[in-house]
C-alpha cells in the first residue's frame, strides 16, 4: 500500500482556519495545494507525529497561491 | 477494489483493519452528496452518523453557548477526514456545525448504532476504529492548537 500523508495545513497571512487532509504525494516547500476553492503554496513542512502504517503526519505551512 | 473499499483503506479511522472488516464497514456506509453551503450536521442537534469525506471539503464552525456571535470557523476538512466522531463516542448534541465549501461534497455516513454494534461484535475492529479515533481526535487537537484556534 502507498504512503498516505495525512497534513495539518495552517495558513500564514490571513484569518483562514486551515485545514486537515490527505494526500498521495508528500507535500514540499513551493507545492500548491487546494483548500476548498482556493490555492495555497507549502512555505514550510514538518514532521508532526511519527508515521504509523501507511499513514504521515505532517504539518504544513501556506500562503495564499 | 472498488471505491468505496479505496475510500476506507485511505481513511485513518480505518488503518489496520482487513479486507473483510473494510466490506463489513462499507456495507454500513451511506453516500450523501452536498452542494457548496449545504449544512451536514448543525451544532447542538442530536446527532446519530458518523461521516468520512470521500471527496471536496466541508467547513466546520462553532459558537460558544450562550453567545449570540456568529459561527466561528475553526478547520477545513478535507478527503479521508472523519466528522461527526464526538457525538458518536459519547452521544452528546453536536459540537459543531458542518458546512460543505464546494459542490459536489461526497460524505459516507455510517449510522452509529450499526457501527458500534459492529464494533462490539468484532472486538479487533472495535479496538482498531476506537484507537484510530481517539488518534483522530488527538490529531485535530494538535492542528487546533498550531493554529491558534
Amino acid at each position: 500500500m502507498a504512503a498516505i500523508y495525512k497534513v495539518s495545513c495552517v495558513v500564514q497571512g490571513e484569518e483562514h482556519p486551515g485545514a486537515i487532509l490527505n494526500t498521495a504525494e508528500e507535500p514540499k516547500p513551493g507545492d500548491t495545494v487546494r483548500i476548498g476553492d482556493r490555492r495555497f503554496r507549502v512555505v514550510e513542512v514538518q514532521e508532526l507525529i511519527p508515521p504509523h502504517g501507511e499513514f504521515h503526519f505532517l504539518h504544513a505551512t501556506l500562503t495564499a497561491a | 477494489m472498488d471505491d468505496l473499499h479505496t475510500l476506507l483503506r485511505q481513511a485513518e479511522l480505518f488503518e489496520g483493519l482487513s479486507d473483510d472488516e473494510l466490506m463489513a464497514i462499507g456495507a454500513l456506509c451511506q453516500a450523501r452528496s452536498y452542494a457548496a453551503g449545504e449544512i451536514v450536521t448543525t451544532q447542538g442537534e442530536r446527532g446519530d452518523e458518523l461521516y468520512v469525506i470521500s471527496q471536496g471539503f466541508v467547513e466546520i464552525a462553532q459558537t460558544h453557548p450562550g453567545s449570540d456571535a456568529a459561527p466561528r470557523s475553526v478547520v477545513h476538512l478535507g478527503p479521508g477526514q472523519i466528522v461527526g466522531e464526538m457525538a458518536l463516542v459519547d452521544r452528546g448534541p453536536r459540537s459543531a456545525t458542518v458546512r460543505a465549501l464546494t459542490d459536489g461534497t461526497l460524505l459516507q455516513a455510517l449510522p452509529r448504532e450499526a457501527f458500534l454494534d459492529l464494533c462490539q461484535a468484532n472486538t479487533h475492529l472495535g479496538y482498531v476504529v476506537m484507537r484510530n479515533m481517539a488518534a483522530d481526535l488527538s490529531f485535530k487537537l494538535r492542528h487546533r492548537m498550531l493554529a491558534g484556534r
